[in-house]
């Protein structure tokens, strides 16, 4: 499963971006069952946000989503932070 | 929802009401008597707020006239990102030891005094809305917004960014983040969106300014100088009176603001580069400023507040029209052919914006 994030705006409005691909690997039971619940409480499309709230867009195989600060569920925020960690 | 600015209402309490219950039955009064008017302010503001949503067309009540002292409440979320978090400082309260806390105080402070002082108006909404922030948001959390509510502040991850309550200019610059959403609520994308940044970066960079007391010849004109770490090379987030120098480093990329309209950037990120053309209002603000010389806040901040709150501005305006408006302002308020409506339109000209 590859998994990308893409994260945009924020008060810098410096983008950042990650993808990881997690065939293969020890966890990979782990991330699919996370980014299944974060895609699922996704948007199609970019929500308003707030002023210098951080914009993301999460990629997982061909679906798409978007979220934006401060509503991210749980799992979209640890999807979020670990993909921009490891996948940077 | 004509006062939350499209965002979505949060009828929330700031604190748990089971825990400002207990406090206000505490023998302490000074632990019961902020509590007890806690939980009447808070009832007094839900209520408020539910007039204003299902009332929207009736008429405004009369109210008692504003403070001219802040409402101020900071809330630590603990690393967390449950908002508002605990409540750590309220309004009065001696400073404590946590610095983050006490510069948050510090900085509505000096954002709610520039904008009485300056301007005469009365917190956020001109009516003593009470100013809340929360400090310590998430883990190593690398930015600071405006809810539609409140103030949010993370600490950095102490490898790029530190704490994003260091500049008094981005305390400030979140707080007219709803200034704006209580007057002319510029929509949040493209050129009303780069113009809503723009407003945050002129009265921040003007709070810091107030509070230092400075000149506009003696200012730094930058935003966010200190909030990076000292191993990025730069010396802030944005320069308004040199956009695209700010900062250019390996992991931070370089600074990608245009100071004319001849670099205008398109595009589709980051709500249509609002962070990024911003740099075209912000250098206009600085050439009609520094051209005026003084306070930065006294003529040409006025102009811009002018313009902010007189209600011609609309949520969909683009440069060229809030330019037009500067100087309509300027000439309103000082004179045709005075120093300041030369100052302004000489400013737009510049950065190549056309005033008509
Ligand atoms: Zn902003």
């Amino acid at each position: 499963m590859r998994i990308s994030v893409r994260r945009t705006g924020g008060f810098a409005g410096i983008e950042r971006y990650g993808e990881v691909d997690t065939a293969g690997r020890p966890d990979d039971g782990e991330w699919r069952a996370l980014a299944r619940q974060a895609v699922a409480a996704g948007r199609g499309a970019p929500p308003a946000g707030v002023p210098d709230g951080f914009a993301y867009r999460i990629t997982v195989d061909d679906e798409t989503v978007y979220c934006a600060d401060p509503h991210l569920t749980g799992e979209q925020r640890e999807l979020i932070s670990r993909v921009l960690k490891e996948g940077a | 929802m004509t006062t939350h600015g499209g965002f979505e209402p949060v009828f929330c309490t700031v604190v748990p009401p089971h825990i400002l219950d207990r406090l206000a039955r505490n023998d302490d009064p000074a632990l019961s008597g902020p509590a007890h008017r806690t939980l009447v302010r808070d009832s007094e503001l839900r209520g408020r707020r539910r007039v204003t949503t299902e009332f929207a067309l009736a008429p405004a009540p009369a109210a008692k006239a504003p403070s001219d002292q802040p409402l101020r409440t900071i809330y630590d979320a603990g690393h967390g990102t449950a908002l508002p978090g605990t409540e750590v400082r309220r309004e009065g309260g001696e400073p404590g030891r946590d610095a983050t806390v006490n510069r948050a105080y510090a900085g509505l402070g000096a954002t709610f005094d520039l904008f009485l002082k300056a301007y005469g108006r009365h917190s956020i909404d001109g009516d003593g809305l009470p100013l809340d922030a929360t400090v310590h948001y998430d883990e190593d959390y690398n930015n600071a917004f405006w809810n539609g509510e409140q103030m949010v502040f993370g600490d950095g991850d102490g490898e790029i960014f530190l704490d994003f309550t260091l500049p008094i200019d981005v305390i400030g610059h979140e707080l007219t983040h709803g200034v704006t959403q209580y007057t002319a609520n510029l929509t949040y994308y493209g050129q009303p969106g780069a113009l809503n940044e723009s407003m945050s970066d002129v009265f921040g960079s003007l709070i810091k300014q107030y509070s230092l007391g400075q000149t506009a010849a003696e200012a730094d004109w930058l935003i966010g100088a200190g909030l990076l770490a000292e191993r990025v090379t730069g010396v802030a987030l944005r320069s308004m009176k040199e956009p695209g120098s700010a900062y250019d480093d390996d992991v931070l990329g370089k600074d990608p603001q245009p100071a004319t309209m001849d670099d205008y950037v398109r595009t589709g990120r980051d709500n249509g580069g609002v962070h990024i053309n911003s740099g075209i209002p912000n250098h206009a603000f600085y050439l009609a400023a520094t051209q005026l010389g003084g306070h930065a806040w006294e003529r040409a901040g006025q102009i811009w507040y002018d313009v902010l709150t007189g209600g011609e501005l609309r949520p969909q305006a683009l440069f060229a029209d809030f330019a037009g408006l500067t100087v309509k302002a300027a000439r309103a308020r000082y004179g045709d052919g005075g120093d300041e409506h030369e100052a302004v339109r000489k400013a737009w000209e510049q950065v190549g914006v056309r005033t008509l």
